[in-house]
């Protein structure tokens, strides 16, 4: 742009080239101010440069010796511990689903149309929302003992309030027309379900369910850490000891595992949609 | 010769044939998941003590704080007065602060690195492909990797503190965030990258001028959004040593204080439910200046 055309421009239309001196001033401060606040953040929780390069040596060194992983001799029992995991996942996950069914049919405007009613127990659903199975599993490990029966219950108890949610929003969706047009029919109210409802209900709900499936099967590998069983409790104990190579193993088998079941589930979640 | 109606109702008698076996199959490797799963994990084992009602019924008791409604106000020495219940308040408020601080900071480092890493995946602004296909990997493997595992081995080389619970959640952050902004960053409007190139802008420049008055809005709703995530995760992280408010509830479980864990989850609770509202409220406000 020439310097005579720009000058027009400016003449012209002066904020459309550069913002006011009040607005960039004021662009300024807020920056500073946010880059203040986060420095003051990191000096409060005492994050210092120092430690900070510690940590990468050893990181470092932790990752020099993950090559090569190694199955420690103990494959027999990684792979069971695997396998518990995802049975931990499964069994939460069923049981988060049939539980949830009833809530998210209480939860729909369109089942209970009492709006207090409907808002009070949405927010007493999000309450629970808040709080992940890790946090479930801690407590239930203590009430239940060592073991993955407190790792099923964490998981079920984290998705039962999210997968009501979900339903009901499913339920609030699904067009009425077919519905009305079933029971003009003369159908029963069972049958208005199940022809009216149900095919428009189910692939969503099952979809739903499949998606916290995948996402159980990631956060029951962690469960084990505080004692509730599966391929956590195998990590952690090797973390614990520096068998960085076996940690290394661990880590790619379950990586593996998940890849397997998200694809898996991803082309279910396709055929029902 | 078959009439249509022959020829219709033979390929509908076929299709329920198929649906039917698809259906039974589908509910026989369910059931056999099912049981399989309950069996592994033990779920109907007896290894729980029993009578596990009763022992729910028993640890909900212990979680209760036996508050009196006559010694609410009494001081910390009262069985039954608020303050005997929530006795380190201002501990837990300390360390439910730091978790805060760690998911704020966590964010923010976070949404600028993925930002650099958003440019060098998008189609349109990394214009040499493998470049894209390791940082794209990069993202992805870093996805994959549940954080509370990448915290466990954080903790083991920085030490116990929030220094692992940031890095943690910045990496996490990192990956989650960089995957979607560079979707965003590959819808914008190319006729602005276009009028700029023919300005003869440079890269930096066009990524200033011509993708981040596009994209801004969009990427703060998302950091945002993030945000209420990352302090969930801030608090679950404490658990295994990443430092904040985790951390206090792992020492209540450790003592076997039951309602000291009431009082801190609901404490975690609360600061949940802060955040959302705070980072909603923003959110509507950023949505609304975009369309205006």
């Amino acid at each position: 742009m020439s310097r005579q055309a720009y000058d027009q421009a400016l003449a012209i239309a002066p904020d459309a080239l550069r913002a006011p001196w009040t607005r960039r001033a004021r662009d300024a401060v807020l920056l500073i101010l946010a880059l203040a606040a986060l420095v003051g953040m990191a000096i409060d929780l005492e994050l210092a440069p120092g430690a900070l390069m510690a940590g990468f040596s050893k990181l470092g060194r932790f990752l020099g010796e993950m090559v090569p992983p190694s199955t420690g001799g103990q494959s027999v029992r990684i792979l069971k511990a695997l396998a518990e995991t995802f049975a931990m996942a499964f069994a939460g996950t069923v049981i988060a689903a049939v539980v949830a069914l009833p809530l998210g049919v209480i939860g729909a405007k369109t089942v209970v149309s009492n709006a207090a009613l409907h808002f009070a127990f949405r927010r007493f659903l999000d309450i629970f929302r808040g709080v992940p199975a890790l946090v479930w599993a801690l407590i239930l490990v203590s009430a239940f003992g060592l073991g993955p029966f407190a790792g099923v219950v964490a998981l079920a108890l984290a998705d039962t309030p999210n997968l009501a949610k979900l339903f009901s929003e499913a339920l609030e969706n699904s067009d009425p027309k077919p519905i009305e047009g079933v029971r003009s029919a003369g159908a029963s109210p069972l049958a208005v379900m199940r022809f009216g409802l149900a095919p428009q209900f189910a692939p969503v709900a099952t979809s739903q369910t499949l998606f916290f499936l995948e996402g159980n099967f990631r956060n029951a590998g962690v469960l084990g850490i505080v004692g509730a069983g599966g391929i956590g409790f195998e990590l952690d104990e090797r973390i614990r000891i520096f068998a960085f190579d076996e940690v290394a193993f661990i880590i790619l088998l379950y990586m593996v595992a998940v890849a397997c079941l998200d694809t898996l589930s991803r082309a279910l979640r396709n055929r029902l949609a | 010769m078959t009439s249509a109606v022959e020829v219709f109702e033979r390929d509908r008698r076929r299709m329920l044939v198929r649906q039917r076996t698809q259906a039974a199959i589908g509910l026989a490797v369910f059931t056999v998941l099912l049981l399989v799963s309950f069996q592994r994990s033990q779920f109907f084992g007896s290894d729980i003590g029993g009578d596990p009602l009763g022992r729910m019924a028993d640890f909900l008791q212990r979680m209760n704080p036996g508050l009196k409604p006559e010694l609410l106000l009494e001081d910390r020495q009262t069985r039954g007065s608020l303050h005997s219940w929530f006795y380190a308040l201002p501990i837990w408020l300390r360390a439910a602060w730091q978790t805060v601080e760690m998911a704020i900071l966590a964010t923010a480092l976070g949404s600028i690195l993925a930002l650099g890493a958003s440019f060098l995946t998008a189609q349109n602004l990394m214009p040499f492909a493998p470049v894209r296909f390791v940082v794209r990997r990069i993202l992805e493997a870093i996805r994959t990797l549940p954080d509370l595992i990448m915290a466990l081995i954080l903790v083991a080389a920085f030490g116990v503190g929030p220094l692992a619970g940031v890095l943690t959640l910045t990496i996490s952050t990192l990956g989650g965030l960089g995957k979607l902004f560079a979707e965003i960053n590959e819808e914008i409007d190319p006729r602005q990258l276009e009028a700029l190139q023919a300005a003869g802008a440079g890269p930096l420049k066009k990524i200033r001028y011509g993708v981040m008055p596009q994209v801004l809005p969009n990427y703060a709703s998302y950091a945002l959004i993030r945000l209420e995530g990352n302090l969930a995760g801030a608090a679950a992280l404490g658990i295994v040593g990443a430092g904040g408010i985790g951390l206090e509830l792992q020492r209540a479980i450790t003592y076997t204080e039951f309602d000291t864990y009431l009082a801190i989850l609901l404490i975690i609770i609360a600061m949940i439910f802060l955040i959302d509202l705070f980072s909603e409220a923003v959110r509507h406000r950023l949505i609304g200046l975009e369309k205006a």
